[in-house]
């Protein structure tokens, strides 16, 4: 998307923004139909689960028509709509039963005490495409993002699969922009760590038929 | 030269492009010296675009947003 495009879009979200909070009706439905599909497909990736996620964008989608009158625009409306989104996401994981949090660290590489990499590494980027739509595949990283600790969760899903600016999830966040980073690092290495497990695997079933 | 770890916590940067020149030269050096941290670094970067292209496919589902357009509707009603 263009500079010119991102800042006109911004201004036709401002303007709508302004009706609605004016008492526009329709400037709501499209507000609604701009922002559902964001609330919806984030929730889900929180939450893995339709009718959780069907819920929380109800919830939301009723938040921001009764309370729009509190949105002061001191941030932009979208990091606003994502905090909300947030919220009612964890008030329902809070509800259900905790998974155990593992720990990342020990899926972060190891190295010897000279600082290099003491396991073999090998590199599966290259013959992702066959593998790459399978359900199979779809199945290992929705299960790895599910394993990350919800801290580097919540920061991979807005920079990486929203595609957020840095700068934005830090307002989203309330982070420094730093702590965004080095959430974000920390979750890349550990998927990273995750998907190759899997792939070296099936390289090694592949090498042996 | 940097070492592999140091290498590892460079990786975020070098990727946005916001390493200085001379830090990036050496990490580039590095790179020369050391193929797993190359495999590192391309399967970091695909890690990224993988579940990028994976998640990003979520679509409401069609009951999912005759739910959502009902449940709108009737609520619109109240404040009316
Ligand atoms: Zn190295």
């Amino acid at each position: 998307m263009s500079f010119t495009q991102q800042k006109e879009d911004k201004e036709i979200e401002e303007a709508l923004v302004k009706d609605f909070q004016a008492g526009n009706l329709e400037a709501y439905d499209k507000i609604a139909e701009l922002y559902q599909q964001k609330i919806y497909a984030l929730s889900f990736n929180l939450m893995r689960n339709q009718m959780d996620a069907q819920d929380v964008t109800q919830e939301v989608l009723l938040t921001l028509f009764r309370k729009i009158h509190t949105f002061q625009g001191k941030s932009a409306f979208s990091s606003w709509v994502y905090r909300i989104t947030l919220n009612a996401s964890y008030m329902k994981l809070r509800s259900k039963k905790k998974e155990p949090n593992i720990s990342i660290d020990e899926l972060l590489p190891s190295f010897n005490s000279a600082g290099f990499q003491q396991e073999k590494i090998q590199d599966w980027s290259e013959n992702t495409e066959s593998l790459l739509f399978t359900n199979e595949t779809r199945e290992v990283i929705n299960k790895a993002v599910g394993l990350l600790p919800e801290k580097e969760k919540v920061v991979f899903l807005l920079r990486d699969v929203e595609g957020l600016s840095t700068e934005k999830v830090s307002e989203v966040l309330d982070l420094t922009i730093p702590a965004v980073k080095s959430r974000l690092h920390r979750a890349r290495l550990f998927l990273r760590k995750k998907l190759s497990s899997y792939f070296e695997e099936y390289n090694s079933q592949k090498g042996e038929t | 030269m940097i070492c592999c770890k140091e290498c590892i916590d460079l990786l975020y940067d070098y990727i946005e492009g916001s390493l200085d020149q001379n830090t990036s030269k050496s990490l580039e050096e590095h790179f020369e010296e050391c193929p797993p941290c190359i495999a590192f670094l391309n399967t970091y970067k695909s890690t990224t675009t993988l579940c990028r292209d994976t998640l990003n496919q979520i679509e409401i589902p069609d009951e999912v947003r005759r739910t959502l357009q009902s449940f709108l509707k009737e609520h619109k009603e109240e404040n009316k």
